[in-house]
């Protein structure tokens, strides 16, 4: 065996048939391959990691902390028996609630296939009716009960094409969960002026916002269309109206991964109404043909690498680290100072390891915390710039208002699902029904288009 | 970045143990997980051990930690 090739056991599904199959993460040369193979579908290869910081070195280990509440038994094994089942390994942290399956967009990548006018008989699209202001409310009533005060996220289909998208989180207020963000793309709020204030007047602390990108010609490859005005008049909007913003891209290679450092140099001009940027690698859900090349894949240390070289070290790819809440390959993050000159300083230091494995828990309500305090607005508007400070009070000062955080999320698609890394999720989608789901196991499909669990549950 | 002050009380009466020698407001660098603060505290001339008083460790000092700690 050569010795410079790494192997580590861990269990997948097959991209076809989606059978639970063992798999291995193997790293050879700088690059990791989730490794697996069916006896009726074949073998499949797919990259998950490449490049620096390297996997050897990125790690956080937990001890496994199974959900308070569980809705489910362990039946048929992961990933089949979600809801969440006693198995899992960490508590929600996040919870997404589908507030319609409408869209404004018919975008090419989308997770809900939401408004996705292609489909036969057998794919069809998502067109149900949107769930009432009473079933929702006894979804979240269910949800604060199985998942505690966790964040809360109302997504879609577009959730803005919802005139009572302000009653929704007046609900979800009432009902206890503290931090409420809207998944958006953004048009609407940013077409209609005094909508960002009536939401946030409602409870809207935060906008999770769709933002491919500073150019045209990549909202028209992934969008269909030029977005780019709407999308500065959403932030303006937003950030006016005291909700936070944070940038949310999805890399697909050859249409913006070019633009990393841009999207990143127009969140610093944009801070502090713009709290973060969350980079997302595109992952591959709905029918394909034939399985993603490698050069369709991105993957999260090429995200950073990216991030180093297209901002002339604005950041640096070193100053990324694993995550405390969700399964270490799933993200990366780093938290910055905006300084008066537009430059960054680094905040999130990494402290030297101490002691056993913290408990999973740990990190989720640690990671629950941030959020909470970095992805909604500033809590003050006030810099201190008129009294007389140290350098340590100026710091202080600062950190109240300019703080940005940059973060990337790998979602796992057929091809790249690693079990390890799913009972380890906290970011869950609750079902219809009201059972919690991961969400890659949620939006995993076939690869010709068949859910695991979407459109499966009431 | 420039030195300042970071407290007001006069520390002047206060001797090193060691040395004897009173202390002295002295440019001292403060540095927790790779960000550096320079800072001026009273310091012995002689051995160069520095006393940060109580209510700046707690305060100040504990805030800006807990900042650039990671979530």
């Amino acid at each position: 065996m050569n010795s410079n090739v790494n192997i580590h056991e861990t269990v997948s599904v097959c991209p076809i048939c989606l059978k639970r199959l063992t798999a291995s993460r193997v790293t050879e040369k700088g690059e990791t391959r989730i490794l697996k193979e069916c006896s009726e579908h074949g073998i499949f290869s797919t990259p998950v990691w490449r490049g620096e910081p390297a996997i050897q070195n990125w790690n956080r280990p937990k001890t496994p902390s199974a959900p308070p509440v569980t809705d489910t038994t362990q039946q048929k094994g992961c990933p089949f028996d979600c809801g969440l089942c006693p198995d899992h390994n960490q508590h929600t942290c996040t919870t997404l609630v589908e507030i319609t399956w409408r869209c404004d967009l018919n975008c090419k990548i989308c997770f809900a296939s939401a408004g996705n006018s292609e489909g036969d008989s057998k794919h069809k699209p998502l067109m149900r009716p949107d769930p009432t202001l009473a079933e929702l409310k006894v979804l979240l009533k269910k949800v604060r009960k199985t998942a505690g005060p966790c964040n809360l996220q109302l997504s879609g289909g577009e959730p803005s094409v919802r005139d009572d998208l302000p009653q929704i989180a007046t609900i979800a207020k009432e009902l206890g969960f503290p931090f409420v963000q809207v998944n958006t793309n953004g048009m609407r709020v940013g077409r209609e002026n005094g909508l960002a204030q009536i939401w946030a007047d409602a409870g809207v602390d935060s906008a999770f916002l769709q933002f491919d990108g500073t150019r045209d010609d990549i909202y028209e490859s992934i969008r269909g269309r030029a977005l780019i005005n709407d999308k500065m008049a959403a932030i303006k909007n937003l950030t006016d109206a005291g909700i936070g913003v944070v940038l949310v891209p999805t890399i697909v290679p050859n249409v913006n991964d070019d633009n990393i450092g841009e999207i990143l140099k127009l969140a610093v001009a944009h801070s502090p109404g713009v709290r973060g940027v969350h980079f997302q690698p595109v992952s591959y859900f709905g029918r394909y043909p034939e399985p993603p090349s490698d050069n369709a894949r991105i993957t999260l240390p090429e995200i950073m690498t990216k991030l180093e070289d297209q901002t002339g070290g604005l950041v640096s790819k070193t100053d990324f680290m694993p995550p405390a809440c969700e399964h270490a390959l799933c993200s990366f993050h780093s938290n910055y100072m905006v300084m008066e000159d537009g430059k960054l300083k680094k905040l999130s230091g990494k402290g030297e390891p101490c002691c056993t494995p913290p408990t999973a828990s740990e990190g989720a309500d640690k990671s629950k915390a941030f959020v909470r305090r970095q992805w909604a607005a500033p809590a003050t508007k006030d810099c201190g710039c008129n009294k007389p400070l140290d350098d340590l009070d100026r710091f202080i000062q600062r950190a109240k208002t300019h703080i940005l955080a940059i973060s990337g999320m790998a979602f796992q698609d057929a091809w790249t699902l690693d079990l390890e890394r799913l009972r380890g999720c906290c970011i869950h989608v609750a079902a219809p029904d009201g059972k919690l789901i991961p969400f890659c196991a949620y939006n995993l499909t076939s690869m010709d288009g068949e859910s695991l669990y979407r459109g499966k549950n009431a | 970045m420039s030195t300042l002050k970071v407290i007001d009380e006069d520390y002047s009466s206060w001797k090193c143990s060691a040395c004897g020698k009173a202390l002295t407001p002295t440019p001292i660098e403060l540095e927790y997980l790779e960000s550096k603060f320079t800072v001026e505290l009273p310091a012995c001339p002689e051995c160069g051990l520095v006393l940060i008083p109580e209510d700046l460790a707690l305060g100040k000092m504990a805030e800006v930690e807990s900042l650039l700690e990671d979530k």
